[in-house]
């Protein structure tokens, strides 16, 4: 392009005046390049000039606009290791265990150096990142202030520890200082969070009290539950947070609102709803958080169905009485808690949704999830209403989501779970495919959730689909997306056996190796049988025999693994098959050792074989190995064995001795 | 030791003498004796020997050859025309090797490669298959975090393993 452009200048240098007359001249019969394109629009504008030129208006392009159309040109890689974890085959998990093993050895290592940070926040100081980066700078995790104030005790409490916050309250009461109102309810809020309780420290180790009478009960349990049990604290009768709230001159909303929450968060569902009746008859009125704990409360305060829709309905105009507005959340418990209502949902539960729509509250994965379980209980096969799950889906599709409410990632586990209770293939795929939207996978929730959801996904495929698509999915999700359990290896083998493609079990071992399952003796067990079934070609025996050998290896390798008698003959099956005399023959002496006992369809098909590959001295041996077992078959075999090969007469006295045996047995 | 500093047999008659100042200068004075100055390059260099060290591709190869067989081992902007900083980033180079050689304990099997993309600090390194992969993670995890937190930067790792080190000849 930079040739015509010299022409031009070099041209308007030698005929600077003639230029302005003979532009156009000069554009027509030099036909430069650049402003052909603009030669021909012109000519087209001259053809129409009735039609004006629009200008269209100037986009707006974010910063990342450029970044985000590149990274669309990207999907994800499923051949890629997690991107958490480093890009090396020595360090990529291939289990679940290794996955959850790796991914918390990690954070253990986060958090150690957390540890170092905070602990020695002055080599940590010097900042020289612009702009600061708040985050990287070191924690305050030890307490500065000293003194009774009130300062102290709000340092206390944004540092979390409940025990000095509730130390240095006491202090200060006895000292004759008033706290301020707003401290005390931050106070009362911290201690009904954490219950009363230190909330665990990462990396510190847990200083207990001994006098606490819970503390007993934790020491009984075995060590492996203590996350498990810190989860689910138990709210103490009278306990710091009780008898703060009674000392207080006057009890506000907030400090009732921060009470009841935490009792409902800490299990003490009666005390609540009685300190509500409290704040009821303060005249008090209670905020929306209250009311949304109050009533995920109802199932465990009434045990009847109607004693507890009454119970909400109640609530909630004592809601409407007070001025206060629902939000989503509300509604999420009120179907939380109607799931737990039997029959009574299925007429209330749409009506529910009907006041969302009225307030205008967009529904959120969590209400969809509660609305499934209203009307598809689990186990009950309702092939027919698949209706409502068929319109939620038509009405989902596309729209991403983000997430409002912590139940919502349990919508696409129990969506997946009808899809597979109903065996609806269609209805699994639209499912998906609303995962697939944006960012919607992220609300698949934790590693255990999300093996759940493509669990239940990939035996939805493997029982509908044909073997060459359940492939491909396999391919795609596994081991990416999802570490298959024995269970979802058996479905595949079943998926294979249905369509005829058992030439694939070689590879399917050496992926059930991979993954772990090789311990599983039923999968291991169920596999072998399925390739010792029938009869293949000549090459996919040669597999098979490989494959069996490697199973042998497994077995031999491991001693709680214990060989039973049909793993054992669909070995030496194989084996035979492939003509490999030799390795059945170590088979058959395993057998031996084992203490099992060889079946008389094993025994022949090893005598044909032994006579097609031409070895009379094995089959000799062969006939000492069924005498040494006793079985009845023995003098048959002897029979056989002497009429069809080419003998020594020594094998042959040794053989007659084996024709004439039942009549020693009889004696 | 070839000075020619006196011994303390003489002292006693040099201090005498000195105090005397009468042969203190013709006699033996306080100098300097230096051998002649050896041209030759050390740094970096791993000499012949009997056959039996084995050497990795980047030590068996000398300095000279960086840019020719050899590539740099840290690599960042501040040696452009303009670009301040190039004193800080080389301590911060020396501060990470030595605490990835530590951290790794007998783990690396050749020298860190730094890169500096960005603000990302991202460091290079292969590693030996000495510890289980639980262990590697918790060291990763540890140094990633550790390091950000000291250099106020976001910090990668990005490890590779190997059974033994990589050979390249032996000297």
């Amino acid at each position: 392009m930079a040739a015509p452009c010299r022409h031009v200048g070099h041209h308007i240098k030698r005929n600077g005046r003639f230029l302005r007359i003979n532009l156009d001249q000069l554009f027509a019969s030099r036909g430069l390049r650049w402003t052909s394109a603009l030669q021909q629009q012109g000519e087209e504008v001259h053809e129409e000039s009735k039609e004006p030129i629009v200008i269209p208006r100037k986009k707006s392009w974010s910063s990342e606009a450029v970044l985000e159309a590149l990274a669309s040109t990207v999907h994800r890689d499923p051949t890629a290791y997690p991107y958490q974890f480093q890009d090396d085959p020595y360090l990529s998990p291939r289990t679940s265990s290794e996955f959850k093993l790796f991914s918390l050895s990690q954070e253990s290592g986060r958090a150690a150096a957390k540890y170092f940070v905070s602990n020695n926040p002055k080599f940590f100081t010097k900042d020289f990142a612009e702009p600061h980066i708040p985050c990287l700078m070191p924690e305050s995790v030890t307490l500065r202030l000293e003194e009774v104030s009130e300062e102290a005790l709000k340092e206390r409490i944004t540092l979390r520890k409940v025990s000095a916050a509730v130390e240095m309250y006491d202090q200060l009461l006895q000292a004759g200082t008033s706290v301020s109102m707003e401290t005390t309810q931050e106070l009362l809020d911290l201690i009904c969070l954490y219950c009363d309780k230190n909330p665990v420290q990462e990396g510190a180790p847990e200083v207990e009290d001994a006098e606490e009478a819970g503390e007993e009960t934790k020491r009984r349990k075995p060590k492996g539950r203590r996350a498990a049990d810190h989860l689910r604290t138990s709210w103490k009768e009278n306990n710091n947070a009780e008898r703060i709230f009674n000392l207080l001159p006057e009890k506000d909303s907030r400090c009732y609102s921060a009470l009841i929450r935490g009792m409902v968060k800490h299990g003490a569902y009666s005390k609540a709803f009685s300190l509500y009746t409290d704040l009821l008859n303060n005249r008090l009125s209670a905020d929306v958080h209250t009311f949304n704990a109050l009533i995920s409360a109802v199932p465990d305060v009434r045990d009847k169905f109607n004693e507890r829709w009454d119970l909400i309905t109640e609530l909630l105009n004592q809601m409407n009485e007070q001025k206060v507005r629902p939000n989503l959340l509300t509604f999420n418990s009120v179907l939380k808690a109607l799931r737990r209502c039997g029959f009574l949902a299925k007429t209330y539960a749409p009506q529910t949704l009907n006041e969302m729509k009225a307030l205008g509250i967009a529904p959120s994965l969590a209400t969809y999830d509660h609305i499934l379980a209203v009307f598809y209980k689990s186990g009950s096969s309702g092939p027919n209403n698949t209706d409502i799950i068929q319109d939620m889906l038509t009405e989902l599709e596309g729209t991403s989501f983000t997430c409002r409410d912590p139940h919502d990632v349990y919508f696409f586990s129990s969506a997946m779970r009808i899809c597979l209770d109903s065996k609806d293939l269609e209805l699994g795929y639209k499912v998906h495919s609303l995962v697939e939207v944006g960012d919607n996978w992220r609300l698949l929730g934790d590693s255990y959730q999300q093996s759940v959801y493509y669990g239940r996904f990939f035996s939805l495929l493997c029982m509908m689909e044909h073997i060459d698509v359940v492939l491909k999915w396999y391919s795609r999700i596994i081991p990416s997306l999802y570490y298959p359990n024995p269970q979802g290896m058996r479905d595949l083998l079943q998926a294979l056996d249905t369509d005829g493609r058992l030439d694939l079990l070689p590879t399917i071992w050496k992926d059930i190796k991979t993954l772990g399952h090789d311990n599983k003796v039923d999968l291991v067990e169920e596999l072998l049988s399925l390739m010792a079934r029938e009869e293949h070609s000549p090459e996919v025996q040669e597999s098979f025999a490989a494959c069996a050998l490697d199973v042998k290896s497994v077995f031999d390798g491991r001693s709680s693994m214990e060989w039973s008698t049909s793993s054992l003959s669909h070995v030496t099956t194989l084996l035979l098959r492939a003509n490999k005399l030799q390795q059945a023959w170590d088979m058959l002496l395993l057998f031996k050792a084992k203490n099992r006992v060889p079946s008389e369809v094993l025994l022949n098909n090893f005598l044909s074989v032994c006579q097609s590959s031409g070895a009379p001295k094995r089959a000799v041996e062969l006939v000492q190995l069924a005498a040494a077992f006793c079985l009845p078959a023995t003098p048959v075999l002897a029979k056989t064995a002497l009429a069809e090969f080419q003998l020594t007469d020594e094998q042959r006295s040794i053989l007659s001795e084996f024709e004439a045996a039942p009549e020693k047995e009889t004696e | 030791m070839a000075a020619s500093l006196s011994s303390s047999g003489c002292a006693r008659l040099m201090t005498a003498l000195a105090r005397s100042s009468v042969l203190y200068n013709s006699f033996e004075s306080r100098s300097l004796h230096v051998t002649a100055v050896c041209c030759k390059n050390q740094a970096a260099r791993i000499r012949i020997g009997k056959g039996d060290k084995p050497l990795t591709y980047e030590q068996a190869h000398h300095p000279h050859q960086i840019a020719h067989r050899k590539g740099w081992l840290s690599q960042h902007t501040s040696n452009l025309k303009g670009v301040e900083g190039a004193a800080e980033r080389t301590v911060e180079d020396v501060f990470i090797r030595r605490f990835m050689f530590g951290t790794f304990h007998g783990c690396l099997a050749n020298e860190v490669v730094i890169k500096r993309r960005g603000n990302m600090l991202v460091v290079c390194a292969l590693m030996l298959q000495k510890l289980p992969p639980q262990k590697f993670y918790f060291l990763i995890g540890y140094s990633e975090s550790l390091l950000s937190h000291f250099y106020k930067c976001p910090v990668k790792l990005d490890i590779q393993t190997l059974r033994d080190k990589a050979v390249y000849k032996y000297l």
